[in-house]
Formats: structure tokens, C-alpha cells, sequence
């Protein structure tokens, strides 16, 4: 069965190059693009535990938070491959369309699966920058500028990976890059804190945490819907998976855990707080997922503190039911603005009860993704920070359906394609249910998720967060941010880097004038030998 | 220990060879009629391609250098030629990228008896071979005057590539070239005087075993350096690169680029690794580093600035060299046995060999782009996926591996340069690293991403371009990218036959 995991990392790669090769297959491509992720869902199925060497320094392998996280992104993929021929149409039959899509599903999915530092970076950059065409699919210039503000972002994450990776490999006395070795290594090693700086700010970047989250919103607001279905429910727990894969969960390092879990916390507030001024219900599920990953890193940041070694499978569940929840919610945007309310009933209320279960909706797949989390966020500080975290998310989640509601179509009788219709019922019902399979796997008897304790825990923030939303709706001014909210302060640094860039050419445009290029060429002759010298 | 250094080994005659081969294949260009130029020089070229590849093979199954006494004479009587692992690597390069630019030239400089310049596939051929000879030699060559003779016919050969069309622009850059590169040859011709006033040799074997800390040996060595590094073009002695890269034929580009530059950089490594005694290059070897920083960053963020593909290309060079330049303070730094076990050797010559095929292909992309649609304004170059596509993969490919993401031989030398900076606790030369790497990405983007999108007017190829040629391009950006599979640790081939086994 290990056959299966290169088979599913390169099956959508192959896909690309058929349809790069040969234009004649492309409208067959468009057809079979949803089912470019089925490799990957065998894998996830069949193939956990499994493990294999590639050429070169490429290694995969798959263990169970990994294929998890990969049989859910592989769903959404599907899901969103299915609404997208219907939403692009003919020109899901051109090259750029299926390239970026295969591209980017390419290393969404393969970074479950990588097994050493290499082939992690490869899938993780993968993803990351050809996330950039899907983001800039539109062409419009709003789209454009958002591209650009997402792939500057995207490769200063990379450097902060790569520096970590460097980091965990330098610090490996064995000299091995398998991941499972350098974390292992971690713990004892000189560099660690530098490793593990650099290995928060690159997945930090690729989750969006305050205040590396400045792309999130734009990018998300710009992109097409099938497009931001896939980034926000697969392309983003590339970061996620790093937090499981990379963080050391056997030896507790509180400091670091400690830190993680306030950067996390604030970005779960933050995240609402700055949704709640969004119009664009895009942009408010932009928000959420900042703040939903806020959620994830606390938890990770909780799991670090206290030495738990059971953190990446509960890290990927909380995932697994966010990429249906949040790539289903997208379709369903997608689906909303094509139907007219007469036909809206039945696309409205799923999306209801789905983003309520982000909030953790009793007997929800979302109910029991906050149960799987409880223990590590435990009874203390951590525990109340996160129930009002829940209570902030219902209002965020309220704030989404009444903004999701206004962009119904406005002929009554418009009804959105039947793909989209089902890509969206699909993805919501595996939020709702696929949870309840995976659960005992995780976290243990069912049983947890009815008793009345749990079902007290999960109902009270709820509550209170409907009653801060009906309070909140009825304030007059209702404060309105720009999505991407800070990334306004950086323009100044954009405009500060092009006048540095200018200095720089004016400079290097004198130094290349004959006389003070020859005089430099003696004065290093001179330097040089001075050098030598001095040191003799 | 000289005698045991300096014996003709089994296979030695393959240097006498690398050596003769191009030069037989200039005077047979003179014999032929003017319509068979280009297959003599092409079928020269594979001869000299088998021949560094034998040479590599030789050197790696017998574990040491191979050695040729010219005439059977001993230094510093005689001639000597050697070529180490790093020589023998280097010269297989150069084989392959020479072979693979010829046969992209192919049919470029074709003999057009209608035509109104018809010396331009003579010269052009001939100043390709001559490039060829003259890099083996540098390769091969132990005797600092002959070294020298060696890069003057490098420097002699390659004024004339830049400057082929004959218009005023390409000869006033050429003769910026010659001059500046003249200027660097006086001051390597007075180091090696030095030298042999204080030494009375310059073979580097004898020397690295009679020299001392002398005042002598370490102004020559200042000396040599400052002329070699204008010869290669650092920063901040560049000035002649980007306007020579301007209006040269993309095949000269490719090759002025990723091989000519590097054959006097090769020997800046001779002399600071295998003559300067240990110990006494620490600072020197750190203003080296400063240097090359400072290319990687001016060069990456005036690559950012250019309006042109071609100019773009050229100022990611005098970036790219500066990462070169890193190997001095990292490999002298570095506490493996000897500089060459350590990490930051086998990074660099990975830097070498990946930018030298990524370049070569992205100067033969910009070249075919040119020809496809009359221009190389980055700005028009919307749709070009479309009308081009496999010299844009071309481009991508070659990107991937400048920008440095895996698995591609800029990856890889990114990742062991990055290794050694970090594991030595200079973490400054990693920020330079990662900040070329950020910048790169910035104009690989810049180039690419119009590319790939769609045109708002479908635009008109304007020339066919023979596939040959654009799969010429393409497989030296596919080595670019091979050379990424390579092991990630140091390679103990580039360790064979380096004079000094301490850390300097």
C-alpha cells in the first residue's frame, strides 16, 4: 500500500502535465478535476503507517494526524473540483485555470505526507505560491494587488521555514533531515529556541496569526469561490499540519507553549473582533479562519506547556471538521449568490447550522472538535479563554449569516447549478458527521460528546455570544474596517522599501562610473594586502 | 612529497587533450568551407564534452588528481598540468553548457552568403572554442603564468562575443569590458612577478610547499585577488557585466555568464585555498564575504528594477556571484577537518554549477523570447506561456533553482550554505542568504507571473524558433534542477587533491 502515497502526491502533478502537454485533453481534465484527490483519499484510507523513499532527498509517509488532515482536504478538494466546472464552465478547459488548481492541490496534498525536511518544504511551498494563481484568478486589479500582498507574504514565510529547517537539521547530530529525528533531537539541542522562533513565525505566516495575518483577508475576499474553498479549507492546514508535525509534544517547554497560546488566543479575538466590522461575507470568513487558527495554535500552544504527546491527532481533528466547516461555507457563498430566495431555504439553513458548529454547536461535528481540544486547553485561564472564544465565534458566525443572507441573488427564481448545490450539502454534511466517525479514534468514548456536562459546556458561550450579537446589531454606528485591517500601516514600509531601492541603484549607478570603479579596484588591492598582513 | 604530487598519472594525456582539442578545432575552422563551421565546432565540442567527462570519471574512480609532466619535466623546470576534483568537476561543466550553447547557436550564426557581415560565424565559433581551451587550461593549470595566459585568452575570447553585431552600444560595452578586464590582468601580472621575484617558481604545488607567512607572497596574493574579482565581476567592481549582457547574442550571454566569470573566480579559490598559508586569511576571507553580500544585495534589488528580461538576468548574476564569494568566510570558519570537508566548499560549488546551467538557460530563454516576440520588455510579456511554452518552462525551471526552492541545485546550495552559516554561529551571512533568496523571488516572480496570465489581445508569434533550440535551453535548466537530487552533505569528490589539508 506505500505505492499509494507517491501515487496520490502526483497523481494531480500528472494531471497537469497531460494537460500542459496535450491541449486536446484539457476539456477531458476539466471533467476529471474533481477526481484528481481520489488517490489521496485510498492513501488516507489505506495506507496510514505507511512510509517511503523517493528519489533524491524526497521521503513520504503517513501517520494518523497526517492522514486525517489529508482524506479531509482531499474531500474539500473533491467537493470544491465539483462546484468549480459548473461555476468556471469552459474555462476550467484552458491551461491556467487547471495548472494553478493542480498545482496547488498538488502540495496541499502532499504536505501530509511529507516525511523529511525537503519534501516538506517542497509541498509547503507548493501550495503556498501557487495558491498565488488561484488567489489572482479573476485578473482583476483588486485581485492583483491582493496576489501580490499574499505572495510577498508567502515567500517571507518560506525563508522563516527554511531558516528553521536549517536550524533543526544544524542541531541534528546524526545529520538525518526525517522529520520524526530532528524533532526528537530538539529538545537537547543548542539552537532550539532560534528553531523554534522561526518555525512558529513560518507556520504562523501560512495560518494567519496576528500580525502575520495580513493576507488572509484580501486573498480570501479576492479570490473566486471554488478558489477560496480550497485555500481556506486545505491550503491553510499546511500550517497546521507543521504545528503537530514540528512542534516537540513529548518534552514540555512552557515558555514557548505559554507564548504560543497568548499569540493564539489573541489572533481568536482579534480575528472576531475585526470580523464583526467586515461587510463581504468572504472577508468575515477570513476573519474567522484567523481566528479559528488562533484557536489551533493556542491549543497547540497549551499541549506544549504540558507535555502532551496526544496534541497532533486533537490538533488535526480540530482541523479536519474546520476545512468542511470553512471550504464548505465558501460554497455555500458561492451557491448563495447564484439562488434567489425562493430556492434559498435549503442552502441558507445547512450553513447555519454549519457555522454554528465552528462555534460548537451541540451534537455538531463542531461540538465534538472543541470537546477533542477541552482537555488540552484544561479547566484554568486557558479553558475560559477558550469558551469565550466559542462565544465569540457564535457572534461572528451570526454576523456571517445576516451578511451571507444580503448576497442572495435578486431574481426570486434563480436557482445556482445542482453541482455547486451538492459540492456544498456534501461538504456540510461531512462537518456535521464525518466528526462522529473519527472521534473515538482521538478522543475517546462518544459518550462525552451527550452527557449533560459536556453539553452544558458547549451551550453556555453559545448563549452568551447570541446575546452579545443581538446587543451588538442593534448599535447605530457599527464601526467598518478594510479587509486586511493593519496592512494599511504597511504601506508606508512598501513606499519606505521603493525609496531604498532607489538610493541603492543611485548608489551602485556612481560606483560603476570609471574612476571610482578604478579607485575601488586599487583600494581593495591595498585592503586586501593590508588584511594579510595585519593578520600575519 | 613534490615527486609523489608530480607524476604523470595513468590518464594524464586526457588533460594534454582538454587542452589541444579546441585548439585543433579553431585551426580546423579556418580549413573548412564557411557552410560546415558550425559542425566542426559542434563536433569539436562533444570530442571536448567526452573528454571532461572521461576526466571527471578518471579523477573519481582513482581518488586523486590526474597529473600531466609536459615533456616529462619536473616543476619548476618543467610544465605541470593537474586537475583536482573541483577542476574536474568545473571542467565537466563547462563541457556540457558549451555543448548544449553550441548546439542552441546553432543555425544563429549561420553562414549567410547573401548577408551583410560574414565573419560573425567565424568569430563567433571561434572565440567558442577558444573560450572552451582556455577554461580547461585555467582548470588544468599549476603554473601561475600560464594561468595567466590562460585567462588573458578567456578575457580576449569573450570581448569579441560581446561586442558580434558591431553596434556602437555592444562596442562601447565591449571595450568597457576589455579595459576594465586589462586593468584586473596588469594586477594579477604583478602579483605573479612578485611571486617569482621572492620564489623564483610559480608552480602552486612547489609553492604551497616552500612558502612561508612572507610579506611578499601575501601582497602578490592582494594583488591577484583584486585583479580577479574585477575579472569576475563582484560588486563592486561590476560595472562592465550588465552593459555587455545588453546587446550580446543570447548563446554569448549564457556563456559569459556561467562559465567565463567563473574561470576567474576558480582561481581565486586556488589561491586563497591552496596558497595562502593557514590561518592568515581570516579577515581577508571576511572582506571577501562583505563583498559578496553586498552583490547579492545591490545585484537582487537592481534585478527588481529592470524594465528589460535581459538586463534582468545579467544584474541577477552580479547577485548570484556574490553568493560565490560567501564560500571564504564560511569555509575558513567552519570547524570540519579541512575547509574542503566542510559544508560551505561542497554549498558553493553547488551555487557554481546550479547558477551556471540556470543561467545558461535563462539567458538562452531570454534570447528565444526576444526571437519569439520582438522584444524582452517584461512588461509585454502577457500571454507568453502561451506562444512560448516551453521556453517558459524553461524560464520557470531555471527560476525555481535561482530562487532557491527544492528540490533544485540552488536549493541545495542554499541549504548547505545556510548550514554552515548557522551551524558556525555567523548568522549573518544566513540574513544575506535568505535576503537574496526573498529579492530573487522578487524578480523570478516579476518575469513569470505575466507570463502565465492571460492576454488581454492575443498576441502574434513573430518568428518559429527551431524546437532543437528550445529544448537546447530546456535541458540545461532540467540539470539545474537534476543537480538538486544530489546528497546533501559535503561531496568528498571536491576534497581530491587540494594542496593544503588544515584550515587556512
Amino acid at each position: 500500500m506505500n505505492a499509494l502515497l507517491p501515487i496520490a502526491a502526483l497523481f494531480p502533478l500528472a494531471l497537469f502535465v497531460l494537460s500542459a502537454l496535450w491541449p486536446a485533453w484539457r476539456p477531458r481534465v476539466a471533467r476529471l478535476l474533481w477526481l484528481a484527490p481520489l488517490p489521496a483519499l485510498a492513501a488516507a484510507l489505506f495506507a496510514i503507517g505507511g512510509a517511503l523513499a523517493l528519489p533524491g532527498p524526497l521521503a513520504l509517509a503517513l501517520d494518523f494526524p497526517g492522514a486525517m488532515l489529508l482524506g479531509a482536504a482531499g474531500l474539500i478538494w473533491m467537493a470544491a473540483g465539483i462546484a468549480t466546472l459548473a461555476f468556471w464552465g469552459e474555462k476550467l478547459e484552458t491551461l491556467p485555470y487547471q495548472s494553478w488548481w493542480l498545482l496547488t492541490m498538488t502540495g496541499s496534498l502532499a504536505v501530509f505526507m511529507a516525511s523529511n525536511l525537503v519534501t516538506f518544504y517542497l509541498a509547503f511551498s507548493l501550495v503556498s505560491l501557487a495558491g498565488y494563481g488561484l488567489v489572482t484568478r479573476d485578473g482583476s486589479a483588486r485581485a492583483l494587488r491582493a496576489g501580490r500582498v499574499y505572495f510577498t507574504l508567502a515567500v517571507i514565510g518560506e525563508a522563516f521555514l527554511l531558516t528553521a529547517f536549517v536550524l533543526l537539521a544544524v542541531g541534528t547530530p546524526s545529520g538525518s533531515i526525517a522529520i520524526p529525528d530532528v524533532v526528537a533531537a530538539l529538545a537537547a539541542s543548542p539552537l532550539r529556541d532560534a528553531a523554534l522562533l522561526f518555525l512558529l513565525l513560518g507556520f504562523g505566516t501560512k495560518m494567519g496569526l496576528v500580525p502575520l495575518h495580513v493576507w488572509m483577508p484580501p486573498s480570501y475576499t479576492a479570490a473566486p469561490f471554488p478558489a477560496a474553498a480550497v485555500l481556506s479549507g486545505a491550503a491553510v492546514k499546511a500550517g497546521v499540519i507543521g504545528l503537530a508535525r514540528f512542534l516537540p509534544f513529548g518534552t514540555a517547554l512552557s515558555g514557548w507553549g505559554e507564548a504560543l497560546a497568548i499569540i493564539g488566543f489573541f489572533s481568536a479575538f482579534f480575528g472576531v473582533a475585526i470580523g464583526l466590522t467586515q461587510r463581504n461575507p468572504k472577508a468575515v470568513l477570513a476573519y474567522s479562519s484567523i481566528s479559528q487558527m488562533g484557536v489551533i495554535a493556542a491549543v497547540a500552544g497549551m499541549s506544549l506547556a504540558g507535555g502532551r504527546a496526544a496534541a497532533p491527532s486533537e490538533l488535526a481533528f480540530y482541523a479536519l471538521h474546520h476545512v468542511f466547516a470553512k471550504g464548505g461555507l465558501f460554497l455555500a457563498l458561492a451557491a448563495i449568490a447564484m439562488t434567489g430566495p425562493r430556492h434559498l431555504r435549503p442552502i441558507l439553513w445547512p450553513a447555519v447550522v454549519v457555522a454554528l458548529g465552528i462555534a460548537g454547536l451541540p451534537l455538531t461535528g463542531g461540538a465534538l472538535a472543541k470537546l477533542a481540544v477541552k482537555d488540552a486547553l484544561g479547566d484554568g485561564l486557558a479553558g475560559l479563554l477558550g469558551s469565550l472564544s466559542a462565544a465569540a465565534t457564535t457572534m461572528l458566525m451570526l454576523h456571517f449569516i445576516v451578511r451571507a443572507r444580503a448576497t442572495a441573488a435578486s431574481d426570486t427564481s434563480a436557482e445556482a447549478p445542482f453541482a455547486i448545490r451538492a459540492a456544498w450539502w456534501g461538504a456540510a454534511a461531512a462537518a456535521l458527521l464525518l466528526p462522529w466517525l473519527l472521534f473515538p479514534s482521538v478522543a475517546g468514548n462518544l459518550r462525552k460528546a451527550v452527557e449533560a456536562k459536556s453539553l452544558f459546556a458547549l451551550a453556555w458561550p453559545m448563549l452568551l455570544g447570541g446575546a452579545a450579537f443581538m446587543g451588538w446589531s442593534r448599535l447605530r454606528h457599527r464601526p467598518e474596517l478594510p479587509p486586511g485591517d493593519v496592512l494599511v500601516l504597511m504601506r508606508p514600509a512598501t513606499t519606505r522599501f521603493y525609496r531604498l531601492a532607489d538610493r541603492i541603484a543611485g548608489m551602485e549607478a556612481w560606483i560603476t562610473t570609471w574612476p571610482v570603479a578604478g579607485t575601488l579596484l586599487l583600494l581593495l588591492a591595498i585592503g586586501f594586502a593590508g588584511a594579510m598582513l595585519a593578520a600575519r | 612529497m613534490t615527486a609523489a604530487l608530480m607524476a604523470t598519472t595513468p590518464g594524464g594525456l586526457l588533460l594534454v587533450l582538454a587542452v589541444v582539442v579546441p585548439v585543433i578545432g579553431i585551426l580546423a575552422l579556418w580549413l573548412v568551407r564557411a557552410r560546415d563551421i558550425e559542425w566542426v565546432a559542434i563536433a569539436t565540442l562533444a570530442v571536448n564534452l567526452f573528454l571532461s567527462l572521461a576526466t571527471l570519471q578518471a579523477v573519481r574512480a582513482s581518488d586523486a588528481p590526474l597529473v600531466y609532466l609536459v615533456g616529462g619535466w619536473l616543476p619548476p623546470l618543467g610544465l605541470a598540468l593537474r586537475v583536482d576534483g573541483i577542476a574536474a568537476v568545473l571542467m565537466a561543466m563547462t563541457g556540457a553548457i558549451v555543448a548544449v550553447t553550441a548546439l542552441y547557436a546553432r543555425g544563429q550564426f549561420g553562414f549567410d552568403p547573401q548577408g551583410p557581415e560574414r565573419r560573425r560565424p567565424m568569430v563567433f565559433w571561434t572565440m567558442l572554442l577558444a573560450i572552451t581551451g582556455a577554461l580547461n587550461l585555467i582548470f588544468a593549470g599549476e603554473d601561475l603564468f600560464n594561468l595567466y595566459v590562460a585567462l588573458e585568452l578567456l578575457t580576449f575570447a569573450a570581448v569579441p562575443l560581446v561586442s558580434l553585431d558591431g553596434s556602437r552600444d555592444t562596442l562601447e560595452a565591449a571595450l568597457r569590458y576589455l579595459v576594465f578586464a586589462l586593468a584586473g590582468s596588469v594586477l594579477y601580472l604583478l602579483g605573479v612577478a612578485v611571486i617569482y621575484g621572492a620564489y623564483g617558481t610559480l608552480d602552486l604545488v612547489v609553492l604551497s610547499e616552500i612558502r612561508g607567512a612572507e610579506g611578499a607572497l601575501l601582497l602578490a596574493i592582494a594583488l591577484m585577488t583584486a585583479g580577479l574579482i574585477a575579472k569576475t565581476a563582484l560588486f563592486p567592481l561590476h560595472l562592465w557585466l550588465p552593459p555587455a549582457h545588453a546587446g550580446a547574442p543570447a548563446a554569448a550571454s549564457a556563456i559569459l555568464s556561467a562559465l567565463v566569470v567563473k574561470g576567474s573566480f576558480f582561481l581565486i579559490l586556488r589561491l586563497w585555498f591552496d596558497l595562502l598559508p593557514p590561518g592568515l586569511g581570516t579577515i581577508g576571507a571576511n572582506g571577501l564575504g562583505l563583498l559578496g553580500a553586498g552583490a547579492v544585495i545591490v545585484g537582487s534589488v537592481l534585478a527588481l528594477r529592470q524594465a528589460r528580461l535581459k538586463l534582468l538576468v545579467a544584474y541577477s548574476t552580479v547577485a548570484q556571484i556574490g553568493y560565490l564569494f560567501l564560500i571564504f568566510p564560511l569555509a575558513t570558519g567552519s570547524e570540519a577537518a579541512s575547509p574542503f570537508a566542510s559544508l560551505a566548499w561542497t554549498g558553493g560549488v553547488l551555487q557554481l554549477l546550479a547558477h551556471a546551467f540556470a543561467k545558461a538557460a535563462m539567458f538562452m530563454a531570454a534570447g528565444l523570447v526576444y526571437e519569439a516576440i520582438g522584444h524582452d520588455r517584461i512588461d509585454g510579456f502577457r500571454g507568453l506561456g502561451r506562444l512560448a511554452p516551453i521556453t517558459v518552462l524553461t524560464m520557470t525551471l531555471a527560476g525555481l533553482s535561482l530562487m532557491g526552492l527544492p528540490p533544485s541545485g540552488g536549493f541545495s546550495a542554499k541549504w548547505l550554505m545556510l548550514s554552515a552559516s548557522l551551524g558556525e554561529g555567523a548568522w549573518w551571512w544566513a540574513v544575506v542568504i535568505l535576503a537574496g533568496g526573498l529579492l530573487a523571488a522578487g524578480y523570478v516572480f516579476r518575469i513569470l507571473m505575466p507570463a502565465f496570465s492571460t492576454p488581454d489581445a492575443p498576441a502574434e508569434r513573430l518568428h518559429p524558433v527551431a524546437l532543437t533550440r528550445e529544448l537546447a535551453a530546456l535541458s540545461l535548466a532540467v540539470i539545474a534542477i537534476l543537480i538538486g537530487f544530489l546528497p546533501l552533505s559535503p561531496w568528498p569528490l571536491l576534497a581530491i587533491g587540494r594542496l593544503i589539508q588544515v584550515s587556512p
